[in-house]
């Protein structure tokens, strides 16, 4: 009876907030204070993607592998009627590789188009900017972490897309000037 | 061994026979001496009768002589009483030698020589009677009455001589078998004395010695005997106690067994009941089975629906994965929605909207397919464990029933068993009373063994002090035998 009227409960607040988003005018305002970020893991640590920064998302895509000189690259995958290449976020990040191939599938918002492949995907956040800072020393041993997101007693690193397509660019650029000499 | 009346016996019969001998030797002796002595005298009265016969002969002719000298008749007394003796002497004379040849023969000579010598005188007595004194004279002078006289003489002095020969005899055999009897006397009395001696010291030595052991022997004996008596009595005042308790253990034996025999009783009386009890138990059961057997179809029942439950939270578990994945793709086209419409500007925002409320949807239900899915574990977790429960429950009904069929059968069984049990408990109840007689029988046996405990201990110590006075009187008589032992 009790579980019953709870998700009653739930349902109609569930309603409530649905028509409520509704019937409110958008705020730019509000809009412009919000961060929107995509909680991930790469090898079990807490780490969050910007919206802004990818174009799309995607799971359970077919990684094609080809052989390269660069490690972290997993291969090329079809994505909304081309081909890009999918690189390891973990391996990016200075993790070893895990056995079990990534799962989800970031598509960098640059000129270039680029995947990058992760584990595990834990939501959608909608983080005041308040809430993120600059990173400390110890959170940046990384180059690519920049800020951190403090939320529920957790810090949750932010992962610059930008400055991993520079990091690839990089790698590319490396290993074409290797080939070239 | 010989006991001590064998070696007195013996001691005294070796006496009795050395005596006896010299008895024997001494009474041949006295006998050989007494008939020498009679016949000494024997010769002494011969010789008288010789001398007799010699002296009346000359008192007749003493007497013939005074007569024919004087003619008186008063000297012929003499001649009188010689003829008139004479014959009766010489016959006596004659049975007197009887045993001698030699006297005899001279007998037979002196008694022709004797009626001469008396025929002479009494020729010239008669003669002088006649007055013819010369006549008598002439034959006196003749000498014929001196020839006979002579020879009658002669043949006295003859036998007197044989005898005063046998009288030389005999005194001699009298001397030998008086130096015999003697020696014999002197000698065995001494050999005796020696033989006695001896025999009486070795007979007191080796009774002395066998008394004396046997004292010994009466004296360990009459210690262990005290030791014994003093054992005895220890042992019957002991029995004396043991069997006073015993009274008092049988007296309390009594009084349970004729518990026991209630009890017996009771328990009979219990055990009908419960047979009763047993026979209602075992129609209660008979009921229970079938109740049993009913709720077993009902849990079979069970199972079969809580095995669908299963297969349908299954069902919706694989539906939920469907929902869950619809969530999933609705959520990431929501986001990718909210990419594109934040590219598209201005008018993208409503649709930013839209998107966002989209995204939030595809979490709550991806969420919710989340809680979804844990209550269908649950669920399924919970059927499990029913399934597994009632399964077992099943085979605990199973078991149940199986168990109520032994316990049906237990019941009669029980219901059996009880009418034994009651049978043997009447037994019990009877056997414990014919049990009570007996044991009042043994305790009135136990009084009267208690009271003959008592006596022997009484008794006991009676022996005890005989045994000490025993041993008194040992250690007295061997004080008696060998004072310096004793001492």
């Amino acid at each position: 009876m009790t579980g019953a009227t709870t998700t009653s409960s739930r349902v109609a607040e569930l309603r409530s907030e649905f028509d409520k988003s509704f019937s409110l005018p958008p705020s730019s305002q509000v809009v412009e204070q919000i961060e929107n970020l995509l909680a991930i893991r790469v090898a079990g640590d807490p780490y969050a993607i910007r919206v802004q920064e990818i174009s799309g998302l995607a799971n359970n895509r077919k990684i094609v592998p080809l052989p390269s000189p660069i490690p972290e690259l997993l291969g090329v995958a079809s994505m909304r009627g081309g081909f890009l290449p999918v690189y390891n976020l973990e391996a990016l990040l200075g993790y070893r590789p895990g056995t079990d191939p990534p799962r989800w599938l970031a598509l960098c918002a640059s000129n270039e188009p680029v995947g990058l492949a992760f584990a595990e995907f834990e939501g959608y956040l909608r983080i005041p900017l308040i809430q993120i800072c600059a990173a400390e020393q110890r959170y940046a041993a990384h180059e690519p972490v920049k800020n951190v997101v403090r939320m529920a007693g957790m810090v949750r690193t932010v992962v610059s897309i930008p400055y991993m397509v520079e990091i690839i660019r990089k790698l590319c650029d490396d290993k074409r000037g290797l080939k070239e000499r | 061994m010989w006991t001590f009346g064998r070696k007195i016996a013996a001691g005294f019969a070796l006496a009795f026979l050395l005596l006896a001998g010299i008895g024997i030797v001494a009474y041949r002796g006295i006998n050989s001496l007494a008939n020498t002595s009679r016949l000494v005298t024997h010769t002494h009265e011969v010789l008288e009768h010789i001398a007799n016969v010699l002296s009346l002969v000359q008192d007749a002719e003493t007497g013939q002589r005074g007569y024919i000298i004087t003619g008186d008749e008063a000297f012929l007394d003499p001649y009188q009483t010689g003829i008139a003796s004479v014959p009766s002497v010489v016959k006596e004379l004659r049975q007197l030698t009887a045993d001698n040849p030699n006297q005899q023969k001279r007998i037979d000579e002196a008694e022709p020589l004797i009626s001469a010598k008396l025929a002479e005188l009494k020729q010239t007595i008669d003669l002088r009677r006649k007055g013819n004194l010369e006549e008598a004279t002439k034959i006196v002078h003749r000498g014929e009455g001196k020839k006979f006289m002579d020879d009658l003489r002669g043949v006295m002095i003859q036998m007197e001589r044989e005898e005063r020969g046998l009288l030389a005899k005999r005194a001699e055999e009298v001397g030998a078998a008086a130096s015999s009897a003697q020696s014999t006397i002197v000698w065995g009395t001494l050999i005796c004395l020696l033989f006695v001696t001896a025999a009486g010291f070795y007979i007191t030595r080796s009774l002395s010695g066998q008394i004396t052991q046997a004292v010994r022997h009466v004296e360990s004996s009459s210690s262990e005997l005290q030791s014994a008596a003093n054992q005895q009595a220890s042992g019957a005042k002991e029995s004396s106690t043991a069997m006073n308790e015993i009274t008092t253990t049988i007296s309390e034996l009594l009084a349970t067994s004729r518990q026991i025999a209630e009890s017996a009783r009771r328990v009979a009386h219990v055990a009908e009941d419960t047979s009763a009890a047993a026979r209602a138990g075992d129609q209660t059961v008979q009921k229970t089975q079938e109740s049993v057997s009913g709720i077993k179809r009902q849990v079979d029942l069970i199972v079969t629906h809580m095995l669908d439950l299963g297969k349908k939270s299954q069902q919706i578990g694989g539906i939920l994965e469907i929902i869950n994945e619809l969530a999933e793709q609705t959520n990431i086209l929501a986001i990718n929605a909210t990419i594109e419409s934040a590219g598209a500007g201005e008018a993208g925002k409503r649709f930013s909207v839209v998107a966002d409320e989209i995204r939030k949807l595809a979490d709550r239900v991806s969420s919710s397919t989340k809680e979804i899915r844990t209550l269908i574990e649950e669920i399924r977790a919970a059927v499990n464990t029913t399934v597994m429960a009632t399964e077992g429950g099943t085979k605990a009904v199973d078991l149940g029933a199986r168990q109520f069929v032994e316990v049906t059968n237990a019941l009669n069984q029980i219901t059996a068993l009880l009418g034994t049990t009651t049978e043997a408990a009447r037994e019990i109840e009877l056997s414990t009373k014919q049990q009570s007689t007996a044991v009042e029988q043994v305790n009135v046996a136990i009084a009267n063994v208690a009271k003959a405990a008592r006596e022997t201990e009484v008794s006991s110590n009676q022996t005890l002090q005989t045994a000490t006075q025993l041993s008194g009187l040992s250690r007295e008589l061997t004080r008696l035998i060998q004072p310096t032992a004793s001492a």
